[in-house]
């Protein structure tokens, strides 16, 4: 912590990146992973703390042409709360329900959950099955550029991402999923409230027919970042939902994935959990 | 019909009504000051520098740069405190390690400063060169041929006179401790069995939690006095301990408990940081305090006993039990406190849970270089329970019986001695097994429940039973298991209750104050209890063995019995009685026959005191329990009672996950009796809680010597919503030793929640998991054939 020099605690988007353009700065926003990661010495800080707490602008979740635009800094708890994205991303919902506990609801940002990058993170799974982007903003007084970048290209490895270092993430786009979407979330730990995943799913698609169209899969701590198994949504796009399917689809993620052995679970107990959960859901999505 | 005068005389009795704690509002609206709140004019802070390896030899240790921090007063290591003294129950473990360090929470050196921050950038600056040593990371191969000696040279101190003098003997076999104990002949009990089951058991590491982490002021006045401001569970042991390693006179020191947040049997031996916080204290002349850190304490806090446990066990046809023969390893860690101790403890489960005709007994506790165990609420009961009942099981199973009937067939009755030598003057055992099986509607489950074994649903429900035997009447381990009690009574009929017995956060003060006030006629909030400072209170064993409703409570009733007397026996004679026709109740003295009110006890007390014969009602008891020490053999009727249980579990296996959910538990608990209906719930409800997350989810990581999840968000304590429905029963035996015919149960209701998962999760599934905890990867690696089920070291004989 020695070596924090400056803490900029900037009102507005344009003097936040002015920070940003001015040199390598910690960005600090809800802090529930800064803080416990900086005390643990696995970050350590840039010489300047930007603390973009005050940055009004960044809050908030609008509904604007058939998309959910979702501020940086909008709380898990809010996101909770939101009708818009209760309706209309239940998978998100699901996954802000589960994550941690109310104290940490209440302080943690969406951004700062996708800006961590943990392979764990709550919110990145059920954010790539909506397809997800992130806004990135650059510049300052002078003007602000801004860059948009699918979530799945956002994630680069465990912690790192795309962002450059006088980027802000600043807003997640989610488009408005087409009538007949379904979607099925679920994330494996030990107990119910304040976990980290073991590993987490989430799929969604139309249903038509017996068959999940235009589906997603998304896999969490099972790789160094949360997922798409791409292979494994081209095998539900080939045909109706059936039990050979949801064998070659469960083939298809199991390849996919690349889990590791921690404190939490070993690499093979994440896999039987990735077949079985899968299996679950897929058969619970379409019952037949 | 009309209540009669004595009927409304005693309405206010306040045996077995919901008493809230006393100390409740202020901790539930944080106003109580903990040690952690304490803070003394002129305190330095200190910090303790730990051991990076786990066995090493340590080459040098370089203090030059941390004593030159701005703001350090003292930097010692164990050169700078040579007439240090070793500590633990055998006295095999020095505060500050000189030549070697055997764990990975070894002290080295600890500094002294104006701030916790200047402590921390002194550590930092301190280098120790280390020569590692080969490690010992089981008990097994702690017993293996050529394992290194962890302790295989004599330990010597400087005595008073100056001279070298053996503290520790040499262990030439890594074998701390060792316990055998046995009665009738097992080989005999083999030859009549019809069945006989044998399985190999391990018992993980598991740590108490304490809300609040461990901490300690110390402080020595002009006159070299020592005051702790300590959490101690046993201030009146500590207090002596400390004596001893200080080379003082016990009368020298003084111990304050602020309130303490937590113990759980933590709290019951000396740890290195208290000597080093004195020795801090001693060198600067200033008052140290010093605090844990949540990782510290994680680390350098003790653990419950882990064991490695064989047990052999048989019934005859017919269904009686006919032997048991157990053998354990206790990984003792690197040095010895109370968990290489809870034999004394187990091998009571051994051979006195049911009825056992011939049984054998058998634990080494071994040195690792592992966390080294203490006590926990328990202690080693858990483990001796775990086994014990699922061979119930196993047993009943295999002769095709009925498991309750089985068990009722085995249990004890009232007025029973055991061939250990308890003597179970009264015993609820069957009661509790009736009554948690008839609530629970055990048998039609059990019997349910198979039926759905091969049924394809990946969701299974079992229910499982175990019953567990502890002390409930104290435990006679040292030379006396009295406590003492002091009363006073002001002018205003308040009572001032001094007590040796201290709180933990168990409610003791409260149950103490209900049965004085019982006694005295006189309502709860006339109480104020003083029992946290041993320069005023008087003289008690200590918070464990669930003992201090029972002692501290027979304290306090024969306190209250005399001044009760003295004030009948002064009244009497001014209202023309005699001191047995009269009563005090409602906060008067009253005709016992009719409950007439003669005169209010304040104002006899006032009269009393401002008479021209003035007197005082203050009265002292000292009560000791009509128990016994265990002799060399390990029998003797070692409580004045004994407490049962049955607890029966239901849960939910999830066989695509592992994962276990806890739906409910059924208790049924001998208690004696009652007395704060809403304490005791609260201590059941609690203790269940902690069974359940050592069955289920609490896991102290331990690889090659070092703890892999030092935090909360890997160490698993059970969390609200995980927390099942719970029914509750107490069964009021009335025991006649007893408080008001009370038992102790402070232990009880931890015991038996793992050993009742393991069969209802085997009544689930089929498959029955030797090795806690019931983690969701464990117990899906048992139900896929995938685990290591636990394995007896070939060459530990």
């Amino acid at each position: 912590m020695a070596e924090l020099r400056n803490y900029a605690a900037p009102r507005s988007l344009a003097e936040a990146l002015q920070v940003l353009a001015s040199g390598p700065a910690t960005v600090l926003a809800g802090g529930t992973d800064l803080m416990p990661q900086s005390r643990s010495a696995r970050v350590r800080f840039a010489p300047t703390l930007l603390n973009i707490q005050g940055v009004a602008e960044l809050r908030g979740v609008r509904r604007r042409d058939g998309a959910v635009e979702i501020g940086a800094l909008t709380t898990i708890a809010t996101l909770r709360d939101d009708p818009a994205v209760r309706n209309g991303a239940p998978v998100l919902w699901q996954a802000c329900d589960h994550f941690a506990s109310d104290q940490i609801r209440n302080a943690a940002t969406i951004g700062g959950n996708i800006c961590n990058a943990s392979p764990a993170g709550d919110t990145l799974v059920p954010l790539l099955v909506l397809d997800a982007s992130v806004v990135l903003a650059s510049g300052g007084a002078a003007g602000i550029h801004e860059r948009r970048l699918p979530l799945s290209e956002f994630l680069t490895g465990p912690g790192r991402t795309a962002r450059r270092p006088e980027e802000l993430l600043v807003e997640v786009r989610i488009p408005v999923p087409a009538s007949g979407w379904v979607d099925r979330y679920v994330k494996f730990g030990t107990r119910p409230a304040l976990d980290i995943s073991t590993i987490a799913l989430a799929l969604g698609g139309t249903l038509f027919d017996g068959r999940l169209e235009n589906a997603r899969l998304a896999l969490g701590a099972v790789a160094p970042t949360a997922i798409r198994a791409h292979d494994a949504e081209r095998v539900l796009a080939e045909g109706p939902l059936d039990r050979a399917r949801i064998d070659r689809v469960v083939d298809a993620a199991d390849a996919a994935i690349h889990p590791i052995s921690d404190v939490r679970a070993s690499d093979w107990y994440r896999r039987e959990l990735v077949h079985n959960l899968l299996r679950r859901i897929l058969t619970d999505v379409c019952p037949n | 019909m009309a209540p009669t005068p004595r009927e409304e005389a005693f309405a206010d009795s306040l045996i077995g009504r919901r008493v809230p704690k006393l100390d409740a509002p202020d901790k539930a609206s944080g106003r109580t000051r903990y040690l952690h709140d304490i803070n003394v004019p002129g305190q330095l802070h200190a910090k303790i520098l730990r051991s990076t390896e786990v066995h090493a030899r340590i080459v040098s240790i370089d203090v030059e740069a941390a004593r030159r921090v701005p703001g350090v007063h003292a930097v010692i290591t164990a050169a700078d405190v040579p007439w240090q003294r070793p500590i633990g129950i055998t006295k095999d473990h020095m505060p500050l390690k000189a030549d070697v360090v055997r764990s990975r929470r070894d002290e080295i050196a600890a500094v002294a400063a104006d701030t916790v921050e200047a402590a921390e950038e002194a550590l930092r600056l301190i280098r120790v060169a280390y020569e590692p040593l080969p490690i010992l990371t089981n008990s097994a191969q702690a017993l293996g041929p050529g394992a290194p000696l962890l302790h295989g040279e004599d330990l010597r101190v400087p005595g008073r006179n100056g001279a070298l003098e053996v503290v520790h003997k040499a262990c030439s076999d890594n074998v701390s401790m060792a316990y055998e104990y046995g009665h009738g002949d097992v080989t005999q009990g083999e030859r009549e069995s019809a069945v006989v089951v044998e399985d190999v058991f391990w018992l993980h590491y598991v740590t108490h939690c304490c809300m609040g982490v461990s901490g300690v002021i110390a402080e020595f006045d002009a006159s070299g006095n020592l005051l702790l401001y300590s959490n101690t569970q046993v201030p009146f042991l500590h207090k002596r301990e400390f004596a001893e390693l200080l080379g003082i006179d016990p009368g020298r020191i003084r111990i304050i408990q602020p309130p303490i947040g937590g113990g759980f049997g933590s709290k019951l031996d000396i740890y290195p940081f208290e000597p080093i916080a004195i020795f801090l204290a001693k060198m600067t002349r200033r008052p140290v305090k010093l605090l844990f850190t949540r990782e510290e304490e994680f680390i350098a806090s003790p653990t419950r006993q882990p064991v490695l446990l064989k047990l052999r066990s048989g019934c005859d046809r017919e269904g009686r039990l006919t032997f048991r023969a157990v053998d354990t390893i206790h990984d003792n860690g690197a040095y010895t406190s109370w968990g290489a101790t809870t034999p004394f403890v187990m091998m009571q489960t051994i051979s006195s849970l049911y009825r056992v005709p011939h049984c054998h007994y058998r634990t080494r506790a071994v040195y690792t270089n592992n966390p080294y165990a203490g006590s926990f609420r328990g202690y080693g009961n858990l483990q001796a329970t775990f086994a014990v009942e699922a061979h119930m099981d196993k047993l009943a199973d295999a002769l095709g019986m009925d498991a309750l009937e089985f068990r009722l067939l085995n249990a004890q009755d009232p007025g029973e001695s055991t061939p250990q030598g308890m003597h179970f003057r009264s015993c609820g055992f069957k009661e509790c097994l009736g009554t948690a099986a008839e609530r629970s509607d055990y048998e039609a489950k059990r019997r349910g429940n198979l039926e759905h074994w091969n049924d394809g649903n990946p969701i299974k429900r079992g229910i499982g039973m175990a019953s567990m035997l502890h002390v409930g009447g104290g435990a006679k381990m040292y030379p006396s298991d009295g406590c003492g009690t002091i009363i006073k009574l002001d002018d205003f009929a308040k009572v001032t209750l001094i007590t040796g017995a201290s709180e933990i956060g168990q409610g003791s003060e409260t149950v103490l104050a209900l049965l004085v006030c019982e006694e005295l006629g006189l309502p709860i909030d006339s109480v104020t209890v003083v029992n946290n400072d041993t320069a005023i209170t008087p003289w008690d064993v200590g918070v464990h063995a669930s003992r201090t409703t029972f002692i501290g409570g027979n304290s306090a009733i024969g306190a209250a019995r005399k001044a009760k007397r003295k004030i009948l026996e002064t009244a009497a004679p001014k209202a023309g009685r005699t001191p047995d026709d009269l009563d005090l109740r409602g906060g008067h003295i009253v005709l016992k026959a009719t409950g007439e009110r003669i005169q209010e006890i304040g104002r006899f007390l006032r009269s009393l005191h401002f008479s021209e014969k003035a007197e005082l009602v203050m009265t002292t008891y000292y009560y000791e329990p009509p128990s016994v020490h265990l002799d060399r053999n390990y029998k003797g009727d070692v409580s004045a009672a004994y407490a049962w249980a049955t607890q029966v579990a239901e849960v939910e296996v999830d066989t695509d996950t592992g994962i276990v959910r806890l739906l409910k538990i059924t208790a049924a608990h001998d208690v004696g009796r009652v007395l704060n209906r809403l304490g005791i719930e609260g201590q059941i409800e609690g203790g269940i809680v902690m069974g359940q997350g050592y069955a289920l989810s609490e896991d102290l990581l331990v690889e090659d010597g070092m703890i892999r999840n030092p935090n909360f968000r890997d160490y698993k304590l059970v969390t609200a919503p995980e927390i099942p429905e719970m029914d509750v029963s107490f069964i009021e035996t009335m025991d006649g030793e007893g408080p008001q015919g009370a038992k102790g149960v402070g232990e009880a209701p931890a015991i038996c929640i793992a050993a009742a998962v393991a069969n209802a999760i085997y009544n689930a599934t089929g498959t029955r998991i030797y090795a806690l905890p019931f983690t969701p990867e464990k117990v899906y690696r048992a139900l896929r054939g995938a685990n290591m089920p636990p394995k007896w070291p070939e060459d530990a004989a």
